[in-house]
Formats: structure tokens, C-alpha cells, sequence
């Protein structure tokens, strides 16, 4: 989707240049790290990128395909084998200072309750770069079998997110908890969210600032009254990444 | 070369390995380690390099499974960006870049991929490939150039005695036509 591209690089805007410049993979160095910085606060800029990358991706089929040597795999197994997934701290247990993320995601992975289907999540978000005017916030969470779970948007006029259940959804007796997973920091709580029936739930503003592209967010269904712990303690219904767009 | 997975299987792999599910994750390792390693080989040459960088990768993709969004890419596009971003930072990380006597062929006598190449490559692969066929044999071979050995305009100008203007504008030109047909073509 370029629209009409120009024939004459001449007339492709300088963005566009350089969002082929890099997806080529001719920048130098400092150009590079200036577009990776880019990248992470320019959603329109990332999609100029993408749309590079997509169109020379199939030029990958004329490199073969080498088959690394066997022991790399236990190379890198040895990086991202769970270490033992600690139970589920009582609420006096000390926190850890620093979990990383995918300590954090085993913990969670341990404490799903088998039998619950993961949803995948397609999250899209426009987060203005701060402090810029206020962040647009645009979501749509499916289910794994691509049923439509939650759609949400950013209502300027109550400067808040208004999340909007599409299907009933079956928790009856129990409170659906968005968190947020920012690096290396235990997952944060956004807050409970309604997603039973079909009246939008809002989240206000001030509980979403400071949220960037790149966090992970979950929902987990939680007793009622939300988490006893602070941390996640019930199966996670639905994981995404938060992406401006 | 041959078929890639299919992207759904991947990209569902890809969805129980951000939930921390290492089998699943080593099934997408053995089903794209061959193609990134290709990738990343044709970048840094030296074997044991790419190695290094090929483990950085796939930890990399372990702990950003999560970010992976269907709508913005393939899986394999994804992986294989991530791959070749690694492996040209790593490039440019280092002074210089060994001797590639086989990839050293100027850019007049670059002929491109073979036809048995051309015949074997499907969908749009075969697709791009006849569309850099289009272009003047030096605006393609300069495209494949920096793309596959991940050379900087200013390399590349240098090895082929060119103004860097000049290069930049042939690579740019080649790839806004090869876009431009193939969208067309879709």
C-alpha cells in the first residue's frame, strides 16, 4: 500500500528514502541508530519501514538456507529454558526488585489454569509521544480462534480509554485485571476491567500515561475485587504487545 | 531456498512462545534457524561470528515473541528482520569486512540468480525476481548488493568506483519500479 510510488527517486519524500534506505540495509551505523530511535516514536514513519521490509523480504528466497551446526540450539536453550517457576507468592512474600520479562510470563504461564484457551490479542495503539497533546489509543483484542473479544478507543472528550466488550464473554463471579509489563518491572495493574456484557469500561487517562509502545499487556481473570496479591494470581485470558501505529 | 512454512503455523508457534513455552519455540527455531543462519552467513562470512549472532538472535525473538503482530508482517519476515538487522549491526560494529572473493564480481557481470534459481523461487519471490529483470543488470546487482551482503551506499560506491549519488539513485529508482510492479502485479 504506497499509493502511487514516483518513478523518479527524485520525487520520493525524504522519508520514504530513508525508510528504504534502511530496510535495504544501507545505512551507516549513526543513520541507523538515528532511524531505530525514530522507529520506536514515529508510527507513521515505522509503517514507511515495514512496507520496505515487506516488499524485499521475498529476496530472501534467493540466499539458501544453511542449516546451523546441532549444539547452537543448546546454545540458546540455555538462555530461554524457564528457570523453575517460583508458586505463587503469598501476598507477604517480598517482592523480587527485578524480575525480567520472561520470568515474569513463566510465572503467569505457571499460574494459567489448563484448559483456558490464551487469546491472542491484536493491540494497536497511537500513543503521542510525550508530552505531546493527549495519546490515542485504539485496540481490538480477539480471541485465539479470532473471535472478537474487546475493541477499545481513546475518547478525547473524557480523556480516557473506553474498552467495549464484542461478545459476552463467561466470567461470571470473577473480575478481568489488565496489567502492563514495562521491561524488566513486575507486571504493573492498570486496573479491572469489565468485560462481561456490553457496557463500556473505561480507563482513565492518568492511569494509562506514561504506557510505550513496546510494553506487554495482559488480562487476567482475577477473584472479584481484582488481585489479592498485586501481582497476577489467575489465568491470563488475553496477552499483546502495545504498539504505536 | 524451497517452500517456507506456513506462516499460520509459525506465527501460532510464535503465540506459545511468548507464553514461555520453550518446545514450541524450539519447533519455530527448527523450522527458520536454516534460512536466519543463511541470512546472517551471507552478511558476516565468518562462521563462527555468525554464529554468535545467530544465538543473540533467536534469544531476541524468544523474548519479543510477544510483540509479534500479525497484521504488521509474516512470521518469517518478522524473524528474518530481526536476523539481518543483527547481523548488520554486528558489520558495522567492526572495521572491516572480510574478503568476499565470490561476492567481489562487479556489478556489470552480476547476473542475477540463475535460471534454475528463477524456475524453483514461487509466489512473490519469483515475482520480485522478474521484476528486478526489468531493471538495468547494474540498478539490480547494486539492489542485491547492499541487501544481501548488507554493504552502506559509501561501501559499495567505493568497491565500484561510483559516485555515491549515483549509486544511491540507481538502488533507490530500482526499488520504487520493482515496488511498483509488483503491487501492480498483486
Amino acid at each position: 500500500m504506497t499509493g502511487a510510488l514516483p518513478l523518479d527517486p527524485d520525487d520520493l519524500p525524504p522519508d520514504s528514502a530513508l525508510a528504504l534506505d534502511y530496510a535495504l540495509g544501507a545505512l551507516d551505523r549513526a543513520a541507523r541508530r538515528d532511524v531505530e530511535t525514530r522507529l520506536r516514536s514515529d508510527p507513521a514513519f515505522r509503517a514507511l519501514v515495514e512496507g520496505w521490509q515487506a516488499a524485499l523480504a521475498p529476496l530472501d528466497a534467493e540466499t539458501a538456507a544453511v542449516p546451523p551446526p546441532a549444539e547452537l540450539w543448546d546454545r540458546i536453550a540455555a538462555e530461554v529454558t524457564p528457570r523453575a517457576i517460583p508458586t505463587a507468592a503469598p501476598a507477604a512474600a517480598p517482592a523480587p526488585v527485578r524480575r525480567s520479562l520472561w520470568e515474569s510470563l513463566a510465572l503467569w504461564r505457571g499460574l494459567a489454569l489448563a484448559g483456558t484457551a490464551a487469546a491472542a490479542i491484536a493491540f494497536a495503539a497511537v500513543l503521542a509521544p510525550a508530552p505531546a497533546p493527549p495519546g490515542v489509543l485504539v485496540a481490538r483484542l480477539a480471541a485465539a480462534d479470532g473471535t472478537p473479544l474487546l475493541s477499545a478507543a481513546y475518547d478525547p472528550l473524557r480523556g480516557a480509554v473506553v474498552l467495549t466488550p464484542a461478545t459476552e464473554a463467561e466470567h461470571k463471579g470473577k473480575s478481568p485485571e489488565l496489567w502492563v509489563i514495562e521491561g524488566d518491572k513486575p507486571p504493573r495493574s492498570l486496573g479491572l476491567i469489565d468485560i462481561d456484557g456490553a457496557n463500556a469500561h473505561v480507563i482513565p487517562r492518568d492511569r494509562i500515561a506514561g504506557l510505550k509502545p513496546g510494553s506487554t499487556l495482559a488480562i487476567s481473570i482475577e477473584p472479584l475485587g481484582g488481585s489479592p496479591t498485586g501481582a497476577p494470581t489467575g489465568p491470563i485470558v488475553a496477552t499483546g504487545t502495545l504498539s504505536a501505529i | 531456498m524451497g517452500q517456507p512454512p506456513p506462516s499460520a503455523e509459525l506465527a501460532s508457534l510464535l503465540a506459545r512462545a511468548a507464553t514461555g513455552d520453550a518446545a514450541s519455540f524450539q519447533v519455530f527455531y527448527d523450522r527458520t534457524s536454516a534460512k536466519l543462519f543463511g541470512i546472517v552467513l551471507r552478511i558476516l562470512i565468518e562462521r563462527g561470528e555468525a554464529e554468535d549472532v545467530l544465538q543473540d538472535i533467536y534469544v531476541t525473538i524468544w523474548r519479543k515473541a510477544a510483540e509479534f503482530d500479525a497484521a504488521r508482517a509474516s512470521p518469517i519476515t518478522w524473524a528474518a528482520t530481526i536476523a539481518r538487522n543483527r547481523a548488520i549491526d554486528r558489520l558495522r560494529a567492526r572495521a572491516v569486512r572480510p574478503s568476499a572473493p565470490l561476492e567481489e564480481a562487479d556489478l556489470v557481470a552480476d547476473p542475477g540468480p540463475d535460471a534454475e534459481a528463477l524456475l524453483a523461487a514461487a509466489g512473490d519471490a519469483a515475482l520480485v525476481q522478474r521484476a528486478l529483470g526489468t531493471l538495468d543488470p547494474r540498478h539490480a546487482a547494486a539492489i542485491r548488493a547492499c541487501y544481501f551482503e548488507g554493504l552502506t551506499y559509501e561501501a559499495l560506491a567505493a568497491r565500484e568506483a561510483l559516485p555515491v549519488g549515483t549509486l544511491k539513485s540507481w538502488v533507490r529508482r530500482g526499488l520504487m519500479r520493482m515496488r511498483t510492479i509488483v503491487e501492480g502485479a498483486a
